[in-house]
């Protein structure tokens, strides 16, 4: 946990769909409607950085209640799920969110949803590796041909791979970009010992 | 006969290594583990670095005689020494910079106790305290002085999260053992044990493969 | 409606971009202002809350103020962090100009430039940087200057790349003046092209006097 991360930071504005559970006078404006006290089973969308305290944090009463209780966010509905089941490279995560798997790991930690957990654990790896390929094609482009002036940029990364770097997260990306980097100064380590 | 003669004696194999080298030795293996650990090392306390910066200006005196008299053959090992000189350099440098930036990087974590305070050498330690105070007043003069008094603190845990970042200590390493010794490594499935060999390099979180780099049983690679 | 930590969220969103940028765009003062005004608003409405008790407030027994001032602290929490984390990712990158050798206060003033350092042409007579900045820029140049200073044969600042090819060919793109190296001086007029030593050129590369060619 980084209290200065940037993409940590984004990540909690991330919002989730949460229900008060008692009426709290003064919270109208979260709903909209800041004349107005905020009734008991309101649903409300908030960032997780709130989400995730009013859902721990005990409402101090005998039952133990929380004052909020939250479902999963549409990123991680049924929809997606089901259609990572099925192929997690065909999903473009960025469309769900920009932070999918930043999201995905703080709704873990706040709920025990196992089969969900498998299932992006297996996206998670299958769509690794094929962030890991594409990094290695594109950073060892040029190969073939020498002196173009783009060697080893993005360009010429064509049809189906255009559509699945474009729909990376952000954690992904970070992915891509080290993969690239390292399949570059690689290449270019080879060329310079050639030299000499 | 001076002492290092009655040494060489002694143990023929270490004493006939000269200083030089043995310097130059620990300074790449300082540079290696500095650049693969993911936390702060500690800072060499045998006056390697005093001897390093007192060499490195021996051979810049060279340098400097020798180019004096541009004879083609002095600037042969001119170009030698030059080299040496580089390389050198370039390792101090890197060093210093890969520990500079993990300072940076976790400054309040290696300010914050005793243990930790002694991994700095003076000068990063004065130059981290600073950083600090200069970091401090910038965001108090920015913003942080009309915040409500309980607010200005840069290193509580409240809401949560602590303030005060620290390395990973969970991120994976090389080491190479250095002798025969069982070794144990906690992953996310299933933990694995085995039985290293001297000279098996093996991959495991740093928090493992600390107490054996510690107790010179495995280097960092 | 807007809630408390979306002006916050702004300003970490122009992190973000900051961080992917060459240079540093500028600093969001009225943001700045606005966020921090929004943190004062919630600390009043927080004194105002508690004072009807009289410091003996009991959260079990008033679950609707609790629940709202855990908002309020919770929202002035994330304000800090959002404030920290964008003046950081500015210092961040001020810090890595300074090591490079920049001269960031005279940059300041010219940001609208092309990407070759050409300065802008409307003057750039506004910073990008606020005056605090500014002064960080100042101090830390100094705190830099005094750790270098210990290590005075090494070249702190110098490159990171393992030495390869001690020598290399260079073109000079703009006039330099005179520098001396270990075979003397060297008087770098532009266009013209030289055979040196990396070493002693590396500094003229990074701001752009210089071009290593082949």
């Amino acid at each position: 946990m980084s209290y200065y991360d940037i993409d940590l930071i984004l990540t909690d504005a991330e919002k989730i769909p949460c229900t008060f559970q008692l009426d709290i006078p003064d919270l109208g404006y979260l709903d909209n409607t800041p004349t107005q006290p905020l009734k008991a089973g309101t649903k409300v969308n908030l960032p997780l950085w709130l989400a995730e305290m009013l859902a721990i944090a005990n409402a101090g009463d005998a039952e133990g209640r929380s004052f909020v209780t939250f479902d999963l966010p549409p990123a991680l509905g049924n929809d997606v799920v089901q259609a990572l089941k099925a192929d997690p490279r065909a999903v473009p995560l960025r469309d769900q969110s920009a932070h999918f798997y930043g999201l995905a790991t703080q709704m873990m930690e706040l709920s025990e949803e196992q089969e969900l957990a498998a299932a992006l654990r297996k996206t998670f790896v299958i769509r690794a590796s094929e962030v890991a390929l594409h990094a290695r094609k594109v950073g060892g482009a040029g190969q073939r041909g020498k002196g173009g002036a783009d060697e080893g940029s993005n360009l010429g990364v064509g049809g189906a791979g255009e559509e699945f770097l474009r729909g990376l997260d952000e954690w992904e990306r970070k992915l891509f970009r080290k993969a690239h980097d390292g399949t570059k100064s690689g290449k270019e380590w080879m060329e310079s010992i050639k030299k000499h | 006969m001076d002492i290092d003669d009655i040494l060489r004696e002694v143990d023929p194999i270490f004493h006939d290594i000269p200083q030089e080298q043995r310097d130059l030795q620990d300074l790449t293996r300082a540079w290696v583990a500095e650049k693969s650990a993911p936390e702060l090392l500690p800072w060499p306390a045998n006056g390697l670095f005093e001897r390093i910066n007192a060499n490195i200006k021996t051979q810049i005196e060279r340098v400097e005689e020798l180019t004096g008299d541009m004879d083609p053959k002095t600037n042969f090992a001119l170009i030698v020494i030059q080299t040496e000189l580089e390389r050198y350099r370039y390792l101090v440098r890197s060093y210093l910079r890969a520990r500079l930036a993990k300072i940076d990087r976790h400054a309040l974590h290696y300010l914050s106790t005793d243990a930790l305070r002694a991994r700095l050498s003076g000068a990063e330690l004065a130059y981290a305290t600073r950083h600090q105070a200069l970091l401090h007043n910038h965001y108090l003069s920015s913003f942080l002085s009309s915040f409500p008094a309980g607010l200005q603190n840069l290193n509580d845990s409240a809401a949560g999260i602590s303030m005060i970042e620290t390395p990973d200590l969970e991120s994976a390493v090389f080491i190479r053992l250095l002798r025969d010794a069982p070794v144990e490594g906690r992953g996310v499935d299933a933990d694995g044990a085995m039985d290293g060999r001297e000279s098996d390099i093996v991959i495991l979180r740093w928090s493992d493969a600390k107490p054996l780099v510690e107790a010179g049983t495995a280097e960092l690679v | 409606m807007p809630m408390y930590g979306d002006l916050g969220n702004k300003l970490v969103q122009h992190a973000k971009r900051t961080q992917n940028l060459a240079h540093l765009p500028p600093y969001q003062t009225e943001l700045i202002r606005a966020v921090t005004r929004e943190v004062r608003d919630l600390d009043k409405d927080v004194a105002s809350l508690l004072e009807p008790f009289q410091g003996s407030f009991d959260p079990s027994a008033d679950q609707a103020t609790a629940c709202t001032l855990l908002v309020n602290h919770l929202s002035m929490r994330r304000n800090k962090r959002c404030l920290l984390a964008y003046h950081r990712t500015r210092t961040d990158k001020l810090e890595e100009l300074v090591w490079n050798g920049s001269d960031v206060l005279d940059l300041a003033g010219q940001q609208a430039g092309g990407a070759n350092g050409a300065p802008a042409a409307d003057g750039g007579a506004s910073s990008s940087l606020s005056p605090q900045e500014e002064d960080y820029v100042r101090q830390y140049g100094d705190l830099l200057a005094a750790y270098k200073g210990q290590w005075t044969d090494i070249d702190l600042t110098g490159s990171l790349e393992p030495p390869r090819d001690l020598f290399i060919d260079v073109r000079v793109l703009k006039d330099a003046g005179e520098i001396q190296t270990e075979y003397g001086a060297i008087n770098l007029t532009k266009n013209s092209q030289f055979y040196v030593r990396h070493g002693d050129v590396e500094r003229l590369i990074a701001q752009g006097y210089l071009q290593k060619l082949g």
